[in-house]
């Protein structure tokens, strides 16, 4: 299907706890996720899923008294937590697409060249480049083209949430999280989305958080099911769906509990 | 009797005491707003009607030039037997009284009530200035701090509840805290401190004492800064809460620092409405009266900031060649004291005895400052809506 997969997974996290203070948001989490693989997280809400997402880029430092307590997440076979990480490379090379689509009130040339400018890309060329090969993998190129210089908040809830990919692939990252990317789009513009990802999954690694499980279906090649902050079933998504080992994940499945 | 529900009228009722209330509840917050309104058209209409007169006039340019670009004078009042009456300056009371000869029945003297206020206009927008710098520098750095960087907590809580305090200190307060803080105590870089230095740290090529800066603008204006202060943090703060938490995920998601994130993509959508609440700040600076009293401001002085006794500077060179003496010459306005609008209005409402010639110097330099800190109030709505139309999400 795609360029087969090295062996080492692109992100790994070994049995690893979280906490927010006092509190354990996920317990024992053990994930391995391939290379140029599309891998969904599901379960019900508040089960942690966005958290686990959230480890994988370090977003949850923004928040007090939220840390990792046992176990590691290791990137690209790095330890991310290690002290000689840099928190902005990590995040340039892991790339973040949120629920709720928010462009900044800027051009739409400078919401996908956001991400190169803090880093300090000044060529003109190398952004001019980095801004249409992002819109094209983003399949925006072809409608904005001519209105690069329009503001970004014109543009319809889907062209933004794409808007949004773009700016996040601009940088080239190796790993993409998508924080349920489709719950505030109508079905048209899901469809588009969940299209790109098939697209994007040739050139990127992603990993996708959603409560539609028919979404998880369709995109996923890998999901992991999660129920109170553990990981209750890992598995292809076909197997996973069809032939569920775990009673729990059954259950869900067939809508007893939610 | 109470009408009963019937197949015709299901909805039957009595509520006549029901409206009643209503009519008592409405008409008595409608006497109120109208209170309200009508004292400030009162009080607008009286000061229009009888400071417009000064400030403006029938004949070209319209405006009363010399009100606003004279210095304020002494008003003479001379009246001759045959009921000759000449209002004039020091310079024309001798000549008018010359002229009048044997005529000559009396003179009478009104301080300030003469000439124009362009002492106080001056030394008004120079405060404002100094003030709105110094206010604006630290109180859009500790809102940033405040909103961004500090952690929930304690602390957080003690800080704002100190800048809520800071809101309530009576202003004559703030006046006696820059008199003791800045005219007398801040640090100057001298050769020689001042017998009156609370102490002086030798530096070997110059001292920096700790004598003050005397009455002068520097001193009025970072007075007034600490009074508008709380204003300028309060409402800063409000506007980069007001930025979207998504902007700052989003930015530091794509690996930008905590002030690239803050400097890309909170504060230039934060700034219109600092602006706006900065410029609410300068009105209220213009306003203040006690906390120049002390500090910066003069009840007369004859001339211009920097109107100076000093040789000038060599004709034949450029300003670049004396940059350094230019430069403090420049600096040298700052460190003037000055009239002040507020400050003059108290002089001439309070320390001068009351008569008719007096009225036109008060209700015009009443009116002309009203008219600024409208205009100002008018910039603030202006800009507003403007940088809103730019600025949205």
């Amino acid at each position: 299907m795609v360029t087969p997969a090295p062996k080492q997974p692109v992100v790994h996290v070994c049995d690893m706890d979280f906490c927010y203070g006092s509190s354990r948001a996920l317990q024992d989490i053990s994930l391995e996720v391939e290379y140029h693989r599309v891998t969904a997280l599901i379960g019900p809400s508040g089960c942690g899923k966005s958290t686990l997402l959230r480890c994988i880029n370090r977003m949850n430092d923004r928040v007090t008294g939220a840390r990792v307590t046992k176990g590691e997440v290791k990137v690209k076979g790095k330890n991310i937590h290690d002290a000689d990480v840099d928190l902005t490379q990590l995040r340039k090379q892991v790339g973040m697409v949120f629920q709720k689509s928010n462009p900044f009130p800027k051009s739409i040339y400078e919401n996908v060249a956001y991400g190169l400018r803090i880093h300090g890309e000044k060529r003109k060329n190398v952004l001019d480049e980095a801004v249409e090969r992002s819109l094209r993998q983003a399949a925006l190129w072809d409608d904005l083209k001519d209105r690069l210089a329009a503001n970004a908040l014109a543009l319809s809830g889907g062209q933004q949430q794409r808007l949004c990919i773009a700016r996040a692939i601009a940088t080239l990252p190796d790993v993409l999280l998508m924080d349920e990317p489709c719950s505030a789009l109508d079905p048209i513009s899901t469809l588009k989305i969940e299209e790109l990802m098939h697209q994007l999954a040739q050139n990127y690694t992603i990993v996708i958080v959603t409560h539609n499980m028919q979404q998880a279906v369709r995109v996923s090649d890998y999901t992991a099911f999660l129920h109170l902050g553990k990981l209750v079933e890992f598995a292809p998504t076909e197997e996973l769906f069809t032939n569920p080992h775990e009673k729990l994940t059954e259950a869900y499945l067939r809508g007893t509990f939610s | 009797m109470i009408p009963a529900p019937t197949a015709e009228n299901p909805f039957a009722g009595d509520n006549s005491g029901i409206q009643k209330r209503e009519t008592i509840a409405r008409w008595a917050l409608r006497v109120g707003s109208y209170i309200v309104v009508l004292t400030t058209a009162a009080i607008m209409l009286h000061i229009f009607a009888k400071g417009a007169p000064v400030a403006f006039q029938s004949k070209w340019p319209f405006v009363n030039t010399q009100f606003l670009t004279e210095l304020p004078a002494t008003l003479h009042v001379i009246e001759g037997k045959q009921g000759q009456h000449i209002e004039t300056d020091v310079n024309g009371a001798d000549a008018a009284k010359q002229e009048l000869g044997d005529n000559f029945a009396s003179e009478k003297t009104i301080s300030y009530s003469g000439g124009g206020i362009l002492g106080p206009i001056v030394g008004t927008a120079l405060l404002v200035i100094v003030s709105v710098s110094v206010a604006l520098f630290l109180g859009v750095c500790c809102a940033i701090y405040l909103s961004e960087y500090a952690k929930k907590g304690k602390f957080l809580e003690t800080v704002r509840l100190a800048i809520l305090n800071l809101a309530g200190v009576p202003s004559v307060v703030f006046g006696l805290f820059g008199l003791g803080a800045f005219v007398l105590t801040a640090p100057v870089f001298v050769d020689v401190p001042a017998e009156r230095s609370v102490f002086a740290i030798p530096l070997g090529f110059t001292t920096l004492s700790f004598q003050g800066w005397d009455t002068c603008v520097l001193s009025g204006g970072f007075t007034l800064a600490f009074v508008i202060l709380p204003v300028i943090i309060t409402a800063s703060e409000q506007c980069l809460q007001a930025v979207p938490q998504g902007f700052r995920e989003t930015s530091m998601a794509l690996g930008a620092t905590r002030w690239q994130t803050i400097r890309y993509s909170v504060l230039p959508f934060a700034t219109p409405g600092i602006l706006t609440s900065s410029i609410l700040g300068i009105a209220r600076a213009a306003g203040e009266t006690a906390p120049i009293m002390f500090t910066a401001a003069l009840a007369f002085k004859d001339k211009l900031p920097w109107q100076k006794d000093l040789p000038p500077l060599p004709a034949d060179a450029s300003i670049f060649a004396h940059w350094e003496q230019s430069v403090s010459r420049f600096l040298g306005i700052f460190t003037e004291s000055v009239q002040a609008l507020p400050y003059h209005i108290y002089t001439l409402a309070a320390k001068i005895p009351q008569n008719e010639y007096a009225e036109r110097a008060q209700y015009g330099s009443v009116f002309v400052f009203l008219v600024l800190v409208a205009s100002l109030a008018a910039a603030s709505i202006w800009l507003r809506i403007h940088l809103r139309k730019k600025y949205k999400w």
